[in-house]
């Protein structure tokens, strides 16, 4: 009770303070005028539908991500040669924010969800890459020796040996990429939002707030809806974290 | 006599060209023996057994099994690790199946034999109860505990154990080295034994259990000596209180005392 009492103490204080701030000026938004934009966007159904739009981008680029990056970061933990081949490609592009090479997509793929799902898969593949190489060399060697002394094939090996031991690097790794995705795709939808033919996410309508509407108050409220989102990301990838992974301390 | 289970000739190991962890050891190891190895703390014990196991390679030197070289790990040559080598994401249970499940050692049995294998090397090991449990929820001993049972339960035709009992208390010690005598097969003929390669510290375990005890020495690792161990088997309590028991221990202590002086003091 106490503990939930200190908790809201800070939000509530904060939501105080920017009432009273505010209230000076008649366009600046409030804590009550923010509020009734929020229950109007959620009323209609926009505010959903714009996020819902923004997650799915999201979890499809992210997909693609992993699913490229695991395979290639297992390579080239585990295989020196694949390693000095490809790092120097890898450190070169790393850098590179997601975007700056917006506008690369949008002419290639357009402005629709096809750019959007690209500029996330490549936003969240490089720390999902870069944790599940170092998952794959920081196993301990003893272990690996182990498995080779009670006779397992390669291949077993590599199933019930060396994923399970980077399992909980990779799984960082993951977590660490999704919420960059969650960034970039905002990021990502705010720019392509003027575009004719970009269709919706959460990123677009806050540009449409801002660039046509001019409706403080709604943008103030995808804000929040997208800090709410990614809090609710990382606490549900924690949480899948700790229900896979219940041997490591992460 | 029949040739030697495994040879090793002239074996010496060097890290990095400078450190000489063994130098020239020349030893044969028995079908059937129950050698203890026995030295000062990095007197390359430890390197013996890893060649042995076909982890490291010589510098130079020959090691055969059955007259041909080991060129790597094989399943008939178990290993216990002195760190244990648990495999932290697998539960008790999980971690004293693997070789089973996912090795040669498990071919042949089916899911119910090999369930009652583990559940009887669990319970030997006196681990019942803790079958669910983590690597990280356990003592230092209970670790080691299921490294042994780790490796007996796939009853590998070779044992090359690495000090497998150090952690254990007293009680449990005692009660686990006449286990593993049993493991062995001190109450079937020499010919039905498996072979076991045994490192340990302590020199009254090496005399109660082995069939012969190589004393190395240390900077570089080279063997002192060869003690016969001539004591009746089967071994029990009895043997632990003999005359000729003691007498063993003390010639050894002898032989290694001034090694461990010199190895503590450099
Ligand atoms: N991978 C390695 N690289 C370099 N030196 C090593 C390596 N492994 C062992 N050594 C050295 O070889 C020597 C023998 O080591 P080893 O581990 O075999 O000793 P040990 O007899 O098992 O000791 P302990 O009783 O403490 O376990 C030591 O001087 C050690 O520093
Ligand atoms: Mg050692």
């Amino acid at each position: 009770m106490k503990h939930m009492a200190l908790r809201l103490a800070v939000p509530l204080l904060l939501l105080a303070g920017w009432q009273l701030l505010a209230s000076g000026s008649a366009q600046a938004p409030r804590p009550t005028t923010v509020a009734e934009a929020a229950i109007a966007m959620l009323r209609d159904g926009d505010l959903l539908a714009g996020l819902a739009t923004s997650l799915g981008r999201v979890f499809a680029g992210f997909a693609i991500a992993a699913c490229v990056a695991i395979p290639l970061g297992i390579a080239m933990g585990s295989m020196p040669t694949v390693e000095r081949n490809l790092d120097p490609l890898v450190e070169t592009f790393r850098p590179i924010a997601a975007l700056a090479i917006l506008p690369l997509v949008i002419l290639w793929l357009g402005s629709g969800s096809g750019a959007a799902i690209a500029i996330v898969a490549y936003a969240a593949f490089f720390p999902i890459l870069i944790n599940t190489i170092s998952g794959v060399k920081r196993i301990e060697p003893s272990l690996m020796r182990a498995a080779l002394t009670m006779g397992l094939t390669p291949l077993t090996r590599m199933r019930v040996v060396l994923l399970p031991a980077a399992l909980p690097s990779i799984l960082v790794g993951m977590r660490i990429g999704l919420g960059i995705a969650w960034t970039a795709i905002i990021a990502a939808e705010l720019a392509v939002g003027a575009k004719s033919g970009s269709s919706g996410g959460i990123g677009q309508m806050m540009f449409v707030f801002y660039a046509y509407s001019i409706d403080l108050n709604g943008m103030v409220v995808c804000m929040i809806a997208v800090g709410i989102v990614a809090f609710a990301l990382d606490r549900a990838l924690r949480w899948a974290l700790a229900i896979t992974v219940p041997w490591s301390r992460i | 006599m029949s040739a030697p289970k495994i040879r090793l000739d002239c074996v010496s190991k060097s890290f990095g060209g400078s450190v000489v962890a063994v130098e020239k050891l020349s030893l044969d190891i028995r079908d059937g023996e129950f050698l203890a190895i026995v030295g000062p703390s990095g007197c390359g014990k430890t390197t013996v057994l890893n060649m042995l196991a076909g982890l490291e390679p010589l510098t130079s030197g020959t090691m055969t099994l059955n007259g041909k070289p080991i060129e790597g790990p094989g399943a008939e040559r178990g290993v216990m690790f002195q760190d244990y080598a648990l495999f932290p994401w697998r539960t008790v249970r999980g971690n004293v199946e693997f070789g089973l499940v996912y090795g040669p050692a498990g071919q042949g049995l089916s899911p119910a034999e090999r369930t009652e294998r583990v559940e009887r090397t669990i319970e030997m090991v006196g681990l019942k109860g803790s079958h669910e449990k983590y690597p990280h929820q356990l003592s230092g001993g209970m670790r080691q505990r299921v490294a042994l049972a780790r490796l007996m339960a796939s009853e590998p035709e070779i044992l090359l154990m690495d000090e497998p009992l150090a952690a254990l208390d007293a009680q449990t010690r005692v009660i686990l080295q006449d286990e593993l005598l049993r493991i062995w097969g001190q109450d079937r003929p020499a010919t039905e034994r498996r072979t076991v390669v045994f490192i340990t510290h302590a020199i009254d375990e090496a005399v109660f259990l082995a069939d012969r005890v190589a004393v190395l020495s240390s900077h570089p690792g080279r063997l002192k000596q060869i003690i016969d161990i001539d004591l009746p088997r089967p071994r029990g309590d009895a043997t632990r209180r003999s005359g000729d028991f003691a007498r063993l221990c003390q010639s050894i202590w002898e032989l290694i005392r001034e090694e461990a002086y010199r190895a503590t003091m450099n």
